[in-house]
């Protein structure tokens, strides 16, 4: 079975250190794939090339098994679309909207248009000018999901929504990939993509950092553990401790940040009266900024 | 051609077109309703060859040379070919400005079909000014007390709005090849203003006289259709020019990125 989307060595070069460079990656069938990356990492372009809206300076992509450039309006027909920068024609109403771009679809069913529209509780009857960004934002959701893709390409989808709507955004991801459609959604809001993804990739100054799945992140990513003593202990008995990289003590309370295994920690503990030990769980903010820093400094 | 995007496209500038068309309706039988007092007043005036030429002869002592001079030689062509450069322009690079055209794009809709489909809604908006136009001359010319065929009138018109597709077409090449909305719109109106000031003075030196072939002006204006009707070999000439414009927009947007 063919992958959702397939790159290699998919390039685009601005110029100046911009754009896109020899980006390798491999999205499968099913998957909710999330890209990361700070401002101007290449999120964007990677979206704007899978869809044939930019043309690569190097390498190719296929999706859904099809040549991204050759077979690019058979690829639309295929996959839903909600572009980071959303702009619609203002003076429609949200419905016409809808019914311009479903016509340009050739498919008419307003069925699920429907039902996506009162599970936003999207404004569907007033001009499109009249909106708030994030009442634009659901309109411009409706439209990526109403013709059932198989692969959906969102950049920033949640960008302007309350957290209710993002609530029922995410329950909506979840039925989509449970129902085998892939998602591949970019974000540098870390949360939303720890919340649905199962494999995120890290994107910086054009170039991949890291694929993984967040276990395997969160495995790697640096620890932390809360230890609650009698009485204060110095920190200085675990900072110089192999695979710490902080340790601050805040009268009988330590935290220590560490790499790798908790054991020689835990035994410099029990030197001590301990009253209570707690492990933080990892986040993705965590990680992120721990790559972001890494390629900074490199 | 993709018939959703001409149908939007057409709806869009619906009351633009709308507005300008009952506009020149009302000014062309308000001008008929001068002639009678004015144009007889002022007769033939005696102006230098090109001056005259650029003012459709300058003789508005009669029924025909008073349009020609009020409406042929300037207000009429300014009024169609802006339409059709304002269309052009804002259709493809004012919607690539805009940020709504890589939204359309993401649809199964291939770029010359997007092109085609707005070429054919810029020359609808044309056609509805140049219906209006007909509309109003047949009003204007009774109302001035008749002397013009409505065959001439229609010939005008139909003259007009060829010089419309032609200029419409140069913008949107322009917007197409660029996505620059500003340069389409300034690229094809400085075309249509060089084309009327060289058909007006490159005949008075007769070493660039070729040169007013070049311009859109002498297909439009020259064989007088006011006076003489349909000229079919100019408005073959303006077609083709406004379908060559045409492919190169399709050839345009076709090779290049969208803008960001």
């Amino acid at each position: 079975m063919y992958p959702a989307i397939e790159t290699n060595g998919l390039s685009k070069d601005y110029g100046s250190g911009h754009g896109l460079f020899d980006l390798d990656l491999r999205i499968e069938r099913g998957e909710v794939f999330g890209f990361l990356g700070p401002n101007g990492a290449g999120k964007s372009t990677t979206m704007r090339l899978l869809l044939d809206l930019v043309r690569p300076t190097a390498g190719s992509a296929s999706i859904l098994g099809l040549d991204a450039r050759a077979d690019s309006r058979e690829i639309r027909r295929r996959v839903g679309f909600l572009p980071g920068d959303l702009a619609l024609y203002p003076k429609l109403t949200g419905m016409e909207m809808l019914d311009h771009l479903a016509e340009l679809r050739g498919h008419p069913d307003r069925g699920l248009r429907d039902s996506l529209a009162e599970r936003f509780d999207a404004e569907l009857d007033r001009p499109i000018h009249e909106l708030s960004s994030g009442n634009r934002q659901k309109i411009g959701l409706i439209q990526a999901f109403m013709h059932d893709p198989e692969l959906l390409i969102l950049d920033e989808p949640i960008a302007g929504l309350d957290p209710l709507v993002q609530a029922s955004f995410h329950g909506l991801l979840a039925e989509v990939s449970a129902r085998n459609r892939t998602v591949f959604l970019s974000s540098h809001t870390l949360s939303e993509v720890e919340r649905v993804t199962h494999r995120i990739a890290i994107l910086r100054r054009g170039r991949l950092v890291v694929v993984d799945s967040l276990e395997n992140l969160r495995q790697i990513a640096i620890q932390h553990l809360e230890i609650e003593f009698t009485a204060p202990v110095p920190a200085e008995e675990f900072a110089g401790l192999p695979g710490v990289r902080e340790a601050k003590a805040d009268g009988s309370q330590l935290t220590v940040a560490f790499e790798g295994s908790a054991d020689l920690i835990v035994k410099a503990a029990a030197a001590h009266e301990v009253r209570a030990i707690r492990a933080r769980e990892n986040d993705l903010e965590e990680i992120f900024l721990r790559y972001y820093r890494e390629e900074a400094g490199s | 051609m993709s018939q959703a995007v001409f149908r939007m496209a057409v709806r869009l500038r619906l009351a633009q077109s709308a507005s300008a068309a009952f506009g020149l309706v009302a000014v062309l039988i308000m001008v008929g309703a001068l002639f009678p007092a004015v144009g007889d007043a002022i007769g033939e005036l005696d102006l230098p060859e090109g001056v005259a030429d650029l003012l459709g002869g300058a003789d508005y002592g009669t029924i025909t040379g008073w349009y020609r001079g009020e409406i042929s030689s300037v207000y009429g062509p300014l009024v169609a070919g802006g339409i059709a450069i304002v269309a052009a322009s804002a259709s493809t690079a004012g919607e690539e400005a805009d940020r709504i055209l890589a939204l359309i794009l993401a649809h199964p809709v291939s770029r010359a079909g997007l092109v085609a489909a707005k070429a054919a809604a810029v020359a609808a908006g044309v056609l509805i000014v140049a219906v209006a136009t007909w509309v109003g001359l047949i009003a204007g010319v009774a109302v001035a007390g008749g002397g013009i065929g409505v065959g001439n009138l229609g010939a005008y018109a139909l003259h007009l709005a060829f010089f419309g597709f032609a200029s419409g077409a140069v913008a949107l090449a322009i917007g197409a090849g660029t996505g620059r909305r500003g340069l389409a719109t300034g690229g094809a109106a400085a075309f249509a203003v060089l084309g009327f000031l060289i058909n007006g003075f490159a005949p008075l030196v007769d070493a660039i006289a070729w040169l007013k072939y070049i311009s859109p002006f002498y297909y439009y204006a020259e064989n007088d259709p006011l006076s003489n009707g349909v000229e079919p070999l100019d408005l073959l000439v303006l077609g083709l020019f406004a379908l060559a414009m045409t492919a190169i927009a399709m050839l345009g947007l076709q090779r290049r990125d969208l803008r960001a």
